[in-house]
């Protein structure tokens, strides 16, 4: 039972994931999209610790919900925010 | 729906099919049994045995172990790359001065307040991490990123002049980062340079002792399961990459127009 109860929880977290990747590719602000990519690391983020790996996620969730979006961010700030056609 | 949108749909979905399909015909290397193997029984019976002082680390957590301890040299030159790509962050960015005349804008007072708070408590998480590293899961390089995120929040809630007029300055960070990585080396050959002192043998990277080197760092201080070098190498690790991460944001917070002038 909790073998199912498990998978089931992956595989919502996983399509959430996916759904937040593409809504981030999709995406023509950057700044929502760089969000959208910020969701996908932390449904990643379960995964790991559903997987139990705690020293990934206790290194992924401040690198890609933290580290990384503010990397981006400064690099929108010095670029452009929207993407044109 | 666009024409693009439905093609980014259809790659993701076939991408996502044919690479699970292709792991379960076992085209990406055998799948790994679900029980324990032989190597993570070696691994997990060696992090903490007391019974067998010269077949162990010193810690109770085993990815510690070992990351610092039975691969210790692979861990050295992954953070010597890391450093390596600071470096080449810094010499990009050299030349460029902060000017400190213009007055620091900052965000709104609700967000400044909440920062406030979080300078805090976000450090007392990562220290808690960096000092527990050989007991619970964690270690030097999680704590360090986890402290960058206080740093970066700073910068971008408080403004980098402010930072910077509160006295956080890229030498200053510099040497914090310097600092980590000589105790890195210095633990690193410490048993080494004390084996040499009182004339017996010692590897570097030791940790324990030895069946030929009979020389080790604590185990235990006062009751208290120290871990000997993994420790040290934790806090050291903590402290150099919490200044690599935050010289390397630092200096991408500087406007445009500051480093244009430099790099044209």
């Amino acid at each position: 039972m909790i073998e199912i109860f498990t998978l089931a929880f992956l595989m919502l977290v996983s399509i959430a994931s996916v759904i937040a990747a593409f809504k981030a590719i999709i995406e023509k602000d950057m700044v929502r999209a760089i969000v959208y990519s910020a969701i996908q690391s932390a449904m990643y983020a379960l995964i790991f610790y559903v997987l139990m790996a705690p020293d990934i996620v206790l290194v992924y969730i401040p690198v890609s919900v933290g580290i990384t979006p503010a990397i981006l961010l400064f690099v929108t700030k010095k670029t452009e925010r929207y993407d044109g056609d | 729906m666009k024409k693009s949108e439905v093609c980014v749909i259809v790659s993701i979905i076939i991408f996502i099919f044919s690479l699970a399909y292709i792991t379960s015909l076992g085209g990406l290397g055998y799948l790994p049994p679900v029980d324990v193997r032989k190597l993570a029984q070696i691994y997990l019976s060696s992090t903490y045995n007391p019974f067998e002082p010269t077949n162990t680390s010193s810690g109770y957590e085993s990815v510690t172990a070992i990351v610092w301890d039975f691969r210790g040299l692979d861990t050295f030159f992954e953070t010597a790359v890391f450093y390596g790509a600071i470096i080449a962050s810094i010499a990009v960015y050299r030349g460029v001065s902060i000017s400190t005349k213009k007055k620091p804008i900052g965000m709104s007072p609700i967000a400044k307040t909440i920062t406030r708070l979080s300078t805090v408590l976000i450090p007392t998480v990562a220290a808690s991490i960096a000092f527990h590293g050989h007991l619970t899961p964690g270690g030097g390089f999680q704590a360090g990123s986890v402290a960058t995120v206080v740093i970066v929040l700073i910068v971008m809630v408080f403004g980098l002049r402010k930072v910077i007029l509160k006295g956080l300055t890229k030498p200053k960070i510099l040497l914090l980062r310097s600092l980590g990585l000589v105790g890195i080396g210095l633990t690193a050959i410490g048993l080494v340079l004390a084996g040499l002192v009182i004339g017996v043998n010692a590897y570097i990277f030791q940790n324990q002792a030895k069946p030929i080197a009979h020389i080790s760092y604590p185990m235990w201080i006062d009751d208290i399961l120290v871990g000997g070098s993994l420790l040290l190498f934790n806090l050291f690790e903590f402290v150099a990459v919490m200044a690599g991460f935050a010289l390397v944001l630092m200096l991408f917070s500087i406007e445009e127009e500051e480093v244009r002038k430099v790099i044209k």
